[in-house]
C-alpha cells in the first residue's frame, strides 16, 4: 500500500460478505464492471482491480508489482506527480492502493456525486502514465524505507518472510510482495515500463463500485473511459502446481527480539467452485473452530489450559488462485518453551483429525462466519474488496452467496477429515524466531 | 506500529458535506447517558460503554491496573467461568471487547440485531458482575507482562517512555496505559477491585449506540439489566490538572534497528481548548493530511527519505501530546530532521496562503461523512461526544465550525504551536542516531 498498510498474506483475515445484489457489465476490450448499489449514505467506493500481483513477477524482479503501484501516483499526461491524490482530497475524498500476491487495486472513497469524475481520472492515468526515471529513483527509496519499516525492523514479519520462502519450492507465493531488498536495489525504470506494457492492459481490469450510484450511469461512464482502452491479448497467469511436501522442514531465524515466536505453514487448496466446494468450506470452518472468537480451540487449549503460549492464531484464505499457505502461530511468553509448544500444538491437531469437533463449538463457528458476513456489510471498503478479490482470482464475484451456503452445509465429519488430510506435521514447515537479545541504552 | 499509522490516517478519512445523522439522547434514572444514531441498512447494532477509568486512575507505581481490570471484566464473570463465558459469547456471535486509554475505559459490543438482547445481557454481566477469580487474574497478569516484554521489540515503545518523561513528569498521563514489567508485578487483585469500586459507575458514564434500533427499543432492552447499576464515580472526567513538561529538551535511545525513529513532541490542546478547530486545520496542513501535507511533500515526495511522516495530537480532558513521527534509514535522520525543522518554521512564520487553507478545509469537511459511514465509527464518535460533553448538534455543526476557521486563526495558532524551539526531540535507533 502506498500510504497505509501493505498487508502480508499472513495477517489477511478472510472476510466473507454477501447478500446485496450485484450488477455486472463487460466491455469489448475485456474490461469488466461490477456495481453494488447502496443508497443509505451519499458516498461511494470506487476500486480498480488489476489481475497482476507478486505472483506475476520473474526471479530477480520481485517487488515490481508493488513498485508499480507506487508509480501510478507519479503523474500522467494530464496530471502532475501527486496531483491525482490532491484532486481526490479536495473533493473530500481519499485514495490509496494495495498490492497482494494475486492482485493490485486502486481505490477512492468519494462523495457519490464525484464518481464519474473519479472514473475518468482513473482511466486517464491508466492509459497515459508518465513513468519518469527521476520519479522512480525517488520512489524506490521510499519503498526501501517501507520495507525497512515493515520487514527489516520487525522481527516477526521477517521470520514469516523466511518461513514463506522455505515453505514453497516452486510457487511464486514464496516471494514477499514488497520484494527482496537485493531486487529492489537492482530494479530500473525499464523494468517498470516493461511491466506496465505487459500487465496494465484492458483484459486485466475490473472496475468495482459500491455505494450511492446508479448502475446504468456508471456503466455509461466506464464504457466511455476504461471501455475505450486499446484491446490487447493477455497471456494466462503463471499458476504452477506446487509439488507435495516430502517431509517436515524447519527454518530458524535469529534476530534482535525479546520473545520467541513459532509458526507453521502448510500448503492447502483454496476454493475452486464446482471442484472442491466441500473441502474448501470445511477448511474455512476448521480454521474458525481453531482460531476464531473467544472459545477458539487453539486459545483454549494451548494458552488457557496448557499455558504453552501467550497468544495463538491461525489463518486460511480460501479466495486465492489455487493454493493457500495455511498458517498457525504461537507467540511465546516469558518462560515458555518452543519445543513444548510444538509438541502440544501437533498433539491437539492430531487429536482433532481423529475426533468430531465439539458440537457447540462447531455451531458457534458457523454462526460466526455468517455473522462476519453481516458485519462486513457495514463497510463499503470491505464489500468492494471482497467483490474485487473473488473476481480477480478467478472465482467470480457472482459466487459470493454460494460460499455462505457451502459453509452452512459443512458437516462435523468434514471438519475432522480436512484436518486429518491436510494439517499433518510431515507436510509442515516450521519457522522459529529465536531472539538475539540486545539491550537498549539511553542517553540525553 | 501499524495500528498507530492507521490511527493517524483514520483521523482524516473522507467525504462530502452532507446532513449529519441525528443524535438522540436519553439519560437513565441512574445517570447513564445514552446517545444513539439510528441506522437501519445493516441488521446489526454496535455500542460502546465508556466510564472514567482510564490509565490516569492507576495508583502510583501500579501502571497497567486499569488495563488489567478491563481485561479481567471481559474474561469471566461471577456467573460464568472463563470457558463458559467464552462459549456463551460465541454461541450468539457476540463481539465483546474492552480497552483503556489515558482518560477512559470502554466496552465495545457488536451484535446481530437478532442477538441484541443476549448482547446487552452479556455487556451488563461483564460490567456489573465481575468474577474476581484469583487464578485468572494471575494468568492475565502474566500475559500482560509477556505483552509489554514483546512490545520492547518496537522502537515506539522506547520513544513513548521518553515522551512520557519529557511531557508528563509526575502527571497521571505520564505512564504507559499497558504498564511495564515492574509495575504489572506490583498489582494485586485488590488494586483492580479498588479502581472498579471507585470508577465503574453509571452516573456520568456514556453508552454510545449506532445501528438497527430505535431509542425506545434500546431503552427497553437495557433497563432490565442496567437499572440495578447505581452510583457516582469518585473522580469525574474533568478532575485533572494540566501537565507541566520537564525542562529537558531531548532524549536518545540506542536500539539495534536499521531505521531511526524520530519523534518531535510538545503539549497539544485539550479536547476543550478554544483553538482546537484551528489547530485541527493547521495540523492537516502540517502532517495530518497524509499526501498533500507539507511534511509528506517535503520529506517523502521531494526527497524520498521516508515511507510516511505524520503529525497528530491526542486531545484529552487536559493537554495530551502533539507528536510528529517519522522513520528513516539511520544515516538520513539528520537530513529528515533538518527538513522537519524548516517546515515547522515556515508555518510558524505565517507562510500560509488562503488556497492552502481552503484545500485543507475542503478535505476535512468533505471527509467528515466518511468518518461516520459505519456503525462502529459512529459509536466511537458518539462516545467521544458523551465523554467530552459535546452538544447534541456537534455533528451538524462540525463542518460549519471548520469552515469558520480563518487564515488569521491558523496563522495565530501556527505562531503559537509550531516554533521549532518549543518541540522536544526523541530519537530511537542504532548507535550514533543523535
Amino acid at each position: 500500500m502506498r500510504k497505509l498498510l501493505w498487508i502480508t498474506v499472513f495477517f489477511l483475515s478472510f472476510a466473507t460478505t454477501a447478500q446485496a445484489e450485484l450488477q455486472q457489465a463487460s466491455f469489448n476490450n475485456g474490461v469488466k464492471l461490477i456495481v453494488e448499489e447502496d443508497h443509505s449514505a451519499p458516498v461511494a467506493m470506487v476500486q480498480v482491480w488489476l489481475k497482476v500481483g507478486g505472483r506475476d513477477e520473474v526471479p530477480g524482479k520481485t517487488g515490481l508489482a508493488h513498485v508499480f503501484e507506487h508509480m501510478m501516483f507519479k503523474g500522467s499526461k494530464k496530471l502532475a506527480a501527486g496531483e491525482y491524490s490532491k484532486i481526490i482530497s479536495a473533493m473530500g475524498g481519499n485514495d490509496n492502493a494495495f498490492t497482494s500476491t494475486d492482485y493490485t487495486a486502486y481505490f477512492e472513497t468519494v462523495p457519490a456525486a464525484e464518481v464519474n469524475r473519479v472514473l475518468k481520472m482513473e482511466a486517464e492515468r491508466f492509459a497515459n502514465l508518465k513513468l519518469r526515471d527521476k520519479d522512480f529513483q525517488s520512489e524506490i527509496k521510499v519503498i526501501m524505507e517501507e520495507r525497512r519499516m515493515r520487514t527489516e525492523d520487525d522481527a516477526n514479519s521477517r521470520m514469516f518472510e523466511e518461513l514463506s520462502a522455505a515453505s514453497l519450492r516452486l510457487h511464486p507465493y514464496r516471494n514477499p510482495v514488497i520484494g527482496w531488498m537485493q531486487d529492489l536495489q537492482a530494479l530500473t525504470i525499464d523494468d517498470v515500463r516493461a511491466f506496465y506494457n505487459k500487465h496494465y492492459v484492458s483484459a486485466n481490469v475490473t472496475v468495482v463500485v459500491v455505494g450511492d450510484v446508479d448502475f446504468k450511469q456508471v456503466k455509461k461512464v466506464v464504457g466511455k473511459t476504461f471501455g475505450k482502452m486499446k484491446k490487447r491479448a493477455v497471456e494466462p497467469r503463471f499458476n504452477p502446481t506446487e509439488p507435495e511436501p516430502l517431509g517436515a522442514k524447519r527454518v530458524i531465524v535469529e534476530l534482535p527480539a525479546q520473545l520467541p515466536m513459532v509458526a507453521f505453514t502448510l500448503p492447502v487448496p483454496s476454493w475452486v467452485p464446482g471442484q472442491n466446494d466441500k473441502e474448501a468450506a470445511a477448511l474455512a470452518l476448521a480454521t474458525e473452530i481453531l482460531a476464531g472468537g473467544k472459545s477458539a480451540v487453539l486459545h483454549q487449549v494451548l494458552v488457557n489450559e496448557q499455558r504453552s503460549a501467550a497468544g495463538v492464531g491461525a489463518g486460511y484464505d480460501p479466495f486465492t488462485m489455487g493454493l493457500d499457505l495455511w498458517y498457525a502461530y504461537g507467540a511465546l511468553g516469558i518462560g515458555q518453551n518452543v519445543a513444548t509448544f510444538e509438541t502440544n500444538f501437533w498433539a491437539l491437531i492430531s487429536d482433532m483429525g481423529k475426533h468430531l469437533p465439539n458440537a457447540r463449538r462447531f455451531a458457534a463457528a458457523k454462526r460466526s462466519l455468517i455473522a462476519n458476513a453481516v458485519f462486513a456489510q457495514d463497510s463499503l471498503y470491505l464489500r468492494a474488496k471482497h467483490i474485487g478479490i473473488l473476481e480477480t482470482v478467478g472465482i467470480g464475484a457472482a459466487q459470493q452467496d454460494k460460499w455462505l451456503d457451502l459453509i452452512r452445509a459443512v458437516k462435523p465429519e468434514d471438519v475432522r477429515d480436512v484436518i486429518a488430510r491436510w494439517l499433518k506435521p510431515n507436510r509442515a514447515t516450521t519457522g522459529i524466531l529465536q531472539p538475539k537479545h540486545n539491550v537498549a541504552r539511553k542517553g540525553a | 506500529m501499524m495500528k498507530v499509522w492507521m490511527f493517524c490516517l483514520g483521523l482524516l478519512v473522507s467525504s462530502q458535506a452532507v446532513a449529519a445523522p441525528v443524535v438522540q439522547q436519553k439519560i437513565l434514572d441512574n445517570g447513564l447517558n445514552i446517545l444513539l444514531i439510528e441506522a437501519h441498512n445493516v441488521p446489526m447494532v454496535a455500542m460502546k460503554l465508556v466510564v472514567p477509568a482510564g490509565s490516569r486512575f492507576d495508583a502510583k507505581g501500579k501502571a497497567g491496573s486499569a488495563a488489567l481490570l478491563s481485561a479481567m471484566l471481559t474474561d469471566h464473570t461471577q456467573k460464568h467461568d472463563d470457558q463458559a463465558w467464552a462459549a456463551k459469547l460465541d454461541d450468539a456471535a457476540i463481539r465483546l471487547a474492552s480497552g483503556v486509554d489515558k482518560d477512559t475505559m470502554s466496552f465495545s459490543l457488536t451484535v446481530l440485531r437478532e442477538a441484541l438482547d443476549e448482547g446487552v445481557q452479556a455487556l451488563s454481566e461483564a460490567v456489573l458482575q465481575p468474577g474476581w477469580n484469583q487464578q485468572r487474574f494471575e494468568f492475565l497478569q502474566q500475559n500482560a507482562i509477556s505483552a509489554v516484554t514483546k512490545a520492547r521489540e518496537e522502537a515506539t515503545t522506547y520513544a513513548a517512555e521518553e515522551v512520557n518523561k519529557l511531557l508528563f513528569p509526575n502527571h497521571p498521563y505520564g505512564h504507559a496505559v499497558s504498564g511495564d514489567v515492574q509495575s504489572l508485578k506490583r498489582i494485586h487483585l485488590k488494586d483492580l477491585q479498588q479502581v472498579y469500586q471507585q470508577q465503574v459507575k453509571p452516573n456520568g458514564a456514556v453508552l454510545a449506540v449506532s445501528g438497527d434500533i430505535t431509542m425506545d427499543a434500546l431503552v427497553a432492552a437495557l433497563k432490565p439489566y442496567l437499572n440495578v447499576w447505581q452510583g457516582k464515580p469518585v473522580h469525574v472526567f474533568s478532575d485533572i490538572k494540566s501537565p507541566q513538561p520537564s525542562a529537558q529538551q531531548s532524549a536518545f535511545v540506542t536500539l539495534d534497528k536499521h531505521q531511526a525513529l524520530v519523534e518531535w513532541v510538545r503539549l497539544g490542546p485539550s479536547r476543550h481548548h478554544r483553538d482546537y478547530k484551528a489547530l485541527l486545520v493547521l495540523n492537516h496542513m502540517l502532517g495530518g493530511g497524509g499526501f498533500g501535507s507539507r511534511l509528506m511533500e517535503e520529506i517523502r515526495e521531494k526527497r524520498g527519505l521516508v515511507y510516511g511522516v505524520y503529525s497528530f495530537f491526542q486531545p484529552l480532558e487536559t493537554n495530551g501530546a502533539y507528536t510528529i513521527r517519522l522513520l528513516t534509514k539511520a544515516n538520513q535522520a539528520a537530513e529528515a530532521e533538518a527538513v522537519l525543522r524548516d517546515v515547522l518554521k515556515d508555518l510558524a512564520d505565517g507562510h500560509i496562503s488562503q488556497t492552502d487553507l481552503n484545500k485543507s478545509k475542503r478535505n476535512l469537511m468533505g471527509s467528515f461523512a466518511q468518518r461516520m459511514d459505519s456503525n462502529r465509527e459512529r459509536a466511537g464518535l458518539l462516545a467521544m461526544m458523551g465523554v467530552y460533553k459535546r452538544p447534541l448538534n456537534y455533528l451538524q455543526n462540525w463542518t460549519k465550525s471548520v469552515s469558520s476557521v480563518t487564515l488569521a486563526d491558523v496563522k495565530r495558532v501556527a505562531k503559537q504551536y509550531l516554533q521549532p524551539k518549543d518541540w522536544k526531540r526523541v530519537l530511537v535507533g542504532p548507535d550514533g542516531v543523535q
